[in-house]
Parts: structure tokens; sequence; C-alpha cells
């Protein structure tokens, strides 16, 4: 009956709470430590390079990589193959992300679909995600179709097991309040039911578009003429590790800015969280 | 004859259907509560009142017996009935403001009268400069206090309280004990209260009805006539309240014993 | 009365889709190449059984990925206790273990197949790579995270280091630790499938799918499908059983 339990803060919160850190480090302060080990890494890095440590086809110089993105910014191909990534990554997560919402929200509303659909959904998310590539170049042929579906299905995965999750979850004690409220059914759906799934759903984003993003990867290792995965594969063949290298240093750079964008949207949706002011 | 009836509840029993079969929640409840009349339903926990808040709200209509508001027959919950939960219950994304006029989205007033409503009643409870705070930002008595606003703000006729200041400090629930004794009479509002700080309903009802558990039914309804100074101090108040915590089975003796003195002292 | 029918809803998709495909299979125009039929792939399981020694892929798959996940998650393991034990260390490496996490995985498979070449070395060098990351963020987190007042009791009776780790810091992070092992042990056979599939051919499921899409033998393809969401499945169980027992404490 009373099932008003929401807030797992304690009650009196207007106070700035004790358990904060007491001695938080200022913000450049952190970055600052931080950066240490980065710069110590680079210098062993370079270190190895100056003094012949290693061949060359198995570290190249920093002083490489470096050529190596300024080369690939300056001939334009570094761009057209992030360009290329970035469009599949875009069209497969859209895609699997809202047939993912709407999977999660009529799987979290309805007990009958639950029942019929999850344990079957369940069964087949088991599958590794690239498991399905093989068939799927058989049946759809080597183009882009089977790679938007495989970065589409490792997106969609998550969001429907959260927001299913999120939308069971609301608080009974609010729903309550909606009747007592006098509110139609679909403004308890629109008011109650979905800002209180915004958090899960957003964990289910946010591990989608992670997902996503490493799908995309895998597949254009193994199939594909364009994009960063394949810019690694080439490299490889051609034995030029530094161009490997610097394909992962923007595959990394760019996962490290689809997850902080991903936060930011998150944070400002969720401004009334405390954890999310401070 | 031609007064209004206010609230009735006529010979309302409750079952819970559980695993093993059938609890008896409610047994055969007769209770009414004029127009502008405070009544408190106080008990230990297990007694069925809140269940019986319940139903007066129109959560569940699953029952024997009928309950009227206004002689109409409840069938679901309504605009009529403001009601105050234990929990806050504040929606945590919305503002103090926000929460308030969510209680206005099935009004048909305009946008103007809505904001006017809304101020008018964070005024009400001293919290105009809390109006762009979020939930998590107050305290559990400033929460406790928009919660109010929000039963409030469609000025209901009825309004329902369900333990509302259980779970705050013992000072905090002093100060909104006067606040709303003060709102209730100033609103001319017909409230019940379930509570089980007898105290608390000395203090703010018109009217005490006792409940028993197993099954939850009445065993006393007691006047508090307006001869009773609301002075926690005063004999009369005393007696009172340890009348009732004689009637829920607590230190009979020792309550009757600490009256009669306050008696002789007062005398002498 | 609703409950008898309840019980037979997980069924009906799965088995309208089986009826679907087999009716489709036989009595349809589709390509047989493209959509064999459900007795081409139980026949299909039978040969490799008998032939091609299946068990023996499915156990060579399962190895590696055992292997990757012991060395991955000890290594995990130890990092994540030290960092989060450590607040020093974690100023100094959180930032770039965080930038490590975000890197894709697979980018790593290109860099390590050179570093380790693409036979075993390689393989297990990726599938450790795999089940690292998750074990060591989660041990680090739930260290770090220990509530405050379990470090004031600790205080309070005045533990020892080691009594503090042992008593405190180490039963107080066990849940978070386990997610991350239970995260780990599924990323481990992914990152298994994914080695076999992009590295040398070898013996294993991923070694078998490589030549079934050679060779377009799509009832070879289906029957790895299924034997992979099996064994994910029951890796899945396994981990969420053993979790449970280990943990008891935390559903009184």
């Amino acid at each position: 009956m009373d099932g008003g339990q929401f807030l797992a803060t304690p009650i009196d919160v207007a106070a700035p709470s004790a358990s904060a850190p007491r001695r938080a480090p200022s913000r450049w302060g952190g970055v600052a430590v931080g950066a240490v080990a980065p710069l110590l890494l680079l210098a062993a890095w370079q270190a190895t390079a100056q003094f012949d440590l290693l061949p060359e086809q198995i570290l190249p110089a920093p002083q490489a990589v470096y050529e190596a993105l300024r080369d690939g910014v300056a001939d334009g191909s570094l761009l057209s193959s992030t360009l290329v990534s970035l469009r599949r990554v875009a069209e497969g997560f859209v895609a699997g992300a809202s047939l993912g919402v709407l999977l999660g929200v009529a799987i979290g509303l309805s007990p009958v679909l639950r029942r019929m659909l999850q344990p079957s959904f369940l069964a087949l998310s088991q599958v590794p995600v690239f498991g399905w590539l093989p068939i799927l170049v058989l049946l759809v042929g080597i183009d882009d179709a089977p790679k938007i579906m495989i970065i589409g299905w490792s997106a969609f995965i998550p969001v429907v097991l959260n927001t299913a999750q999120g939308i069971r979850d609301v608080p009974p004690g609010l729903l309550e309040l909606g009747r007592v409220l006098s509110f139609s059914r679909w403004a308890i759906f629109t008011e109650i039911v979905l800002p209180s799934a915004v958090p899960p759903l957003f964990t289910g984003l946010r591990e989608g578009l992670a997902n996503s993003w490493q799908s995309l990867v895998a597949v254009e290792l193994i199939a594909s003429f364009e994009g960063l995965g394949y810019m690694m594969a080439y490299g490889r063949q051609l034995f030029q590790l530094e161009l490997v290298m610097a394909a992962a240093i923007v595959i990394g750079l760019i996962g490290l800015l689809l997850h902080l964008s991903l936060s930011a949207i998150e944070r400002h949706l969720q401004r009334w969280r405390t954890d999310a002011v401070r | 004859m031609t007064e209004a009836p206010g609230l009735e509840i006529l010979g309302v029993s409750k079952r819970f259907h559980v695993a093993g079969g059938a609890v008896q929640a409610l047994s055969d409840i007769n209770l009414t509560a004029r127009r502008g009349e405070f009544l408190a339903l106080v008990g230990a926990s297990g007694c069925g009142k809140s269940t019986l808040l319940r139903l007066i709200l129109g959560l569940d209509t699953d029952y024997d017996g009928r309950i009227l508001v206004d002689g109409q027959p409840v069938l679901r919950p309504g605009l009529d009935r403001g009601m105050v939960f234990q929990e806050h219950r504040l929606l945590p994304w919305l503002t103090v403001t926000g929460n308030v006029a969510a209680a206005l989205r099935q009004s048909r007033l305009g946008q103007a009268e809505k904001r006017d409503l809304v101020a008018q009643h964070l005024d009400l409870v001293g919290l105009t400069r809390f109006a762009t705070a979020y939930p998590s930002q107050l305290s559990g008595g400033m929460a406790q206090r928009v919660a109010i606003a929000r039963a409030l703000v469609n000025r209901p006729p009825f309004l329902l309280l369900d333990e509302p200041l259980g779970a705050l400090d013992a000072l905090t629930r002093l100060r909104l004990q006067d606040e709303l004794k003060r709102i209730v009479s100033d609103g001319g509002i017909t409230a019940v209260l379930v509570t089980h700080d007898v105290d608390e309903a000395v203090y703010l009802a018109n009217r005490i009805a006792v409940m028993h558990p197993n099954p939850g039914r009445i065993a006393a309804i007691l006047p508090v006539t307006d001869s009773v100074e609301r002075d926690r101090s005063e004999p009369e108040f005393i007696r009172l309240r340890d009348t009732v915590l004689g009637l829920l089975g607590v230190r009979e003796g020792t309550g009757r014993r600490a009256a009669a003195d306050v008696d002789r002292r007062v005398a002498a | 009365m609703t409950t008898r029918w309840r019980i037979f809803l997980p069924w009906i998709v799965p088995v309208l889709f089986f009826l679907a495909w087999d009716l489709l299979a036989h009595f349809g125009h589709a390509d047989p190449r493209f959509l064999p039929s459900l007795e081409q792939v139980g026949g299909r399981a039978v040969a490799e059984w008998r032939d091609e020694d299946l068990l023996g892929h499915v156990l060579a798959s399962l190895q590696r990925a055992g292997i990757g996940f012991g060395i991955g998650g000890a290594a995990g393991l130890a990092l994540g206790l030290v960092i989060g034990l450590a607040p020093l260390l974690q100023r100094l490496l959180g930032p770039l273990l965080l930038v490590h996490r975000q890197i894709a995985l697979f980018a790593w498979i290109p860099l390590l197949s050179m570093w380790f070449g693409g036979g075993e070395a390689g393989k297990l060098a990726f599938i450790s790579l795999a089940a690292f990351q998750p074990v060591l963020t989660n041990t680090w987190q739930g260290v770090a995270n220990i509530p405050g007042k379990f470090r004031e009791l600790a205080a309070v009776l005045t533990f020892s280091r080691i009594d503090t780790v042992r008593l405190v810091a180490l039963p107080a992070a066990l849940p978070s630790i386990f997610t991350g092992l239970q995260s780990a042990l599924i990323y481990a056979w992914v990152a298994t499938i994914g080695a076999e599939l992009f590295l040398n051919v070898a013996p294993g499921i991923g070694g078998r799918m490589n030549e079934g899409q050679q060779l377009f033998k799509m009832d070879l393809l289906l029957l790895c499908v299924v034997l992979m969401g099996g064994i994910g499945l029951l890796l899945n169980q396994a981990a969420t059983l053993l979790q449970a027992r280990l943990l008891r404490w935390r559903t009184a």
C-alpha cells in the first residue's frame, strides 16, 4: 500500500550532505593529476622509439602516428572514413533505439505482452551480436544493410530491457497519486510513468550507444571497404601499425565524445536529482 | 434535515483475499462526519484505518456497505476529496510549483486563475520562497507542506489525511499541527485524519473514532467538546487523551492517576 | 482459469516462428540454400557431431573463454582493489582507465594481432582484455564507494588495515565485484566468438562459422547461432545462481 519510497536520499537533504567528500580536489587540480599517467605513458612510448627498443612493426614512434593522423586529415581520408562510420552508427542506433523504446514501453505496460515476448527476446539476445553477421551477409549481401541491422540490434537489446524495467518499477504510490488527482490514463502515462522511467531509459540508451559503436568497429573490420574499422583492417594488412593506431585513437575519442554528450543530455533532463544538480 | 450530510459511512465491511483465504479488514463500520467537522480515526497499525481512508477516496470500490459524500455514492477518486499521504509523494521531476499545479490538471480554470491558486496555496503553507525548488532540495517538513498545498489547491470540501505528519520530527510535527488546524478551520473543510498519535487526534479533531483490529471495527466515538481547551497542559485535554489511550489498551492506570493528580492540583 | 493459458504465452511466438519457418522451407518457394528446413539443421547437428567433432569445437571455445576470463578477471580484480583502496592511485590512473573503457573493444583486435600474432596468444590476449575491463571498473567502484558509515565503523573498532580490507572493504564491495565478474563472463564469451571469427582459423565455434560462411552452409551457421545462444544462456544462469548462493546475506 505504501509504495512511495522513491527517494533514496534521507529526509533532510536541504543541508549539504555530510558524507560528501571533504577535500574534493579542485577541478583543474584533478585534471592535472589525471594527466600525469598518460604523460608518463607517452614519455615511455617516445623513449622506446628514441632508443629503438622495439621494431616499428610492433610499436611505431609517436611521431609516425601523429604523421598518419596529420596526413589523414590533410588528404581528407580520415574525415570521410569518420563520416561513413558516424552515419552508419547514427542510422543503426536511431532505428534500434526507437524501436527498442517502443517495444520496451509495450512490454513494460502489458504483463501479457511481457510474458509472451520477453523469454524469446532474452534467448535471442544471448547470441553474440556479430554471430549474426555471417548469416546476414549471406542473406542480404555485403552492402550497408547487414551492418546497420547488426548495429541497430546491439542498441535494441539494452534499450528494450532497461525501458521495460523502468516502466515496471514506477513507484505504486505515485500511480495512486495520479488516480487521486483524477488524472486520465494518458496523463498518468505522460506525467508519471514516463518521467520516472527516464533514468533507466538513459542507462539503456548509454549502453545501447556504446554497443552500437562497438559493433560498428567489429563489422567494419570484417565486412567493409570504408570507415574507421576498415582503416584499421587496411593498416593491419599493409603492416602500417601507425595507421591502425591513428584509427584506434579516433575511434576512442569519438566513443568518449558520444558517451559525454549523452551524459550531458541526461544531466539536463534530470536536473531534479540532487546528485545531478551538484 | 436540511443540513448538508457531509460524509456518511454506512455498514461498510471489507475483506482482502489472500493466498490462504480471506482476511476481514473492516467489519460493519458506521461513521458520519458533518460538514465542517474534523474527524480523527485512531488505532494501532493493522486496525484498518488506512483501508477505510482508501475506500472513502474511491481507490478501492470492492466492499460491502455504502459510502456517501454529500449524499452521492463514491465510485472513484475525485477532486472534491483532497488527500495527503504519509510519504509526501511529490513528483521528484517537478518543482514545488509544478507539483501543486499538477493537481489542477483536470480543472477547467484558465491559466491565470490556476497560477493565482498555486501562488495563493504556496503562500498558505509558507513556501513561496521555494516555488522553484525541486523536492530533493526540501526537508521532510517542507515537502509535506507542499503535499498539503497540493491537496488543497482545488479547494476541496473534504480533506483526507493518512498519518500526514507521521514521518516528521517532533518539533516540525507540532508546528504543522497548528498550521493544519488553522487551514482546515479557516476553510470550513470537512477533514478525516488517520493517525496513531492520540495527542494529535485530541488536539485537532472535533470527534475521535477509536478503532480496534481483527477485524477492524469502531470501538468508541468520543466527542471533543468545545469546552476542551486546545492546550496540552489542561486537565480536560489530558483526561480525554488518557481515555483514548485507555480504549487502545495502553497505560490505563498510570494515565488515570496522572489526570487525577492534575485535577487535585487545579482544585487546590 | 487465467493462469492456465498464461503458462503457454511464452511459447506462442517461438512455436509460430518455427512453424512458419518449416512450412516456408517445405512448401514455400524459398531457396533451400537460404532457408534450410529444421530437419536439415538437425541433420547438420548430427553430422557435425559424428564427423567434425562438434563437442571438441565447443570445448575448444569454452576453454579459450575460461582461460581469458581467468587471466583478465584476476588482473582486473587485483588492479581494481589496489586502485579503489589507494586514493592517490585512483586520481592518477582513474581518468586514463575511464578513457580506455570508451575505446571500442574490437579496435584492439588489429593491434593485438600484430603484437601477439593471430594464433592462440592473440586470441587469449583479446579475450583477457574483454574480461579485464568490467571486473576492473566494478571492483574499483565497489571498493571506492563503500559507505562512509562502514569506514567510520572500522575506525571506531580500530581495525588494522588488513582487517579493514578483509572484514569491511571486501564484503561491502562483493556485490559490485560479482556484477563485474558476471559481465566479464559474458564479455569473455562474446570476445571468444569474435576472436575466432576475426583472427586465424582454429578449432572452435567461430571457426565452424567461418567455414559455414565460406562454403555457404546456412544450416551450419544456424546451428552455430543456436549453440552460441545456448552456451551464453547457460553461462548467464550459472553466474546468477552462483551469485545468489554467495550473496545469501543480502536477502536477509
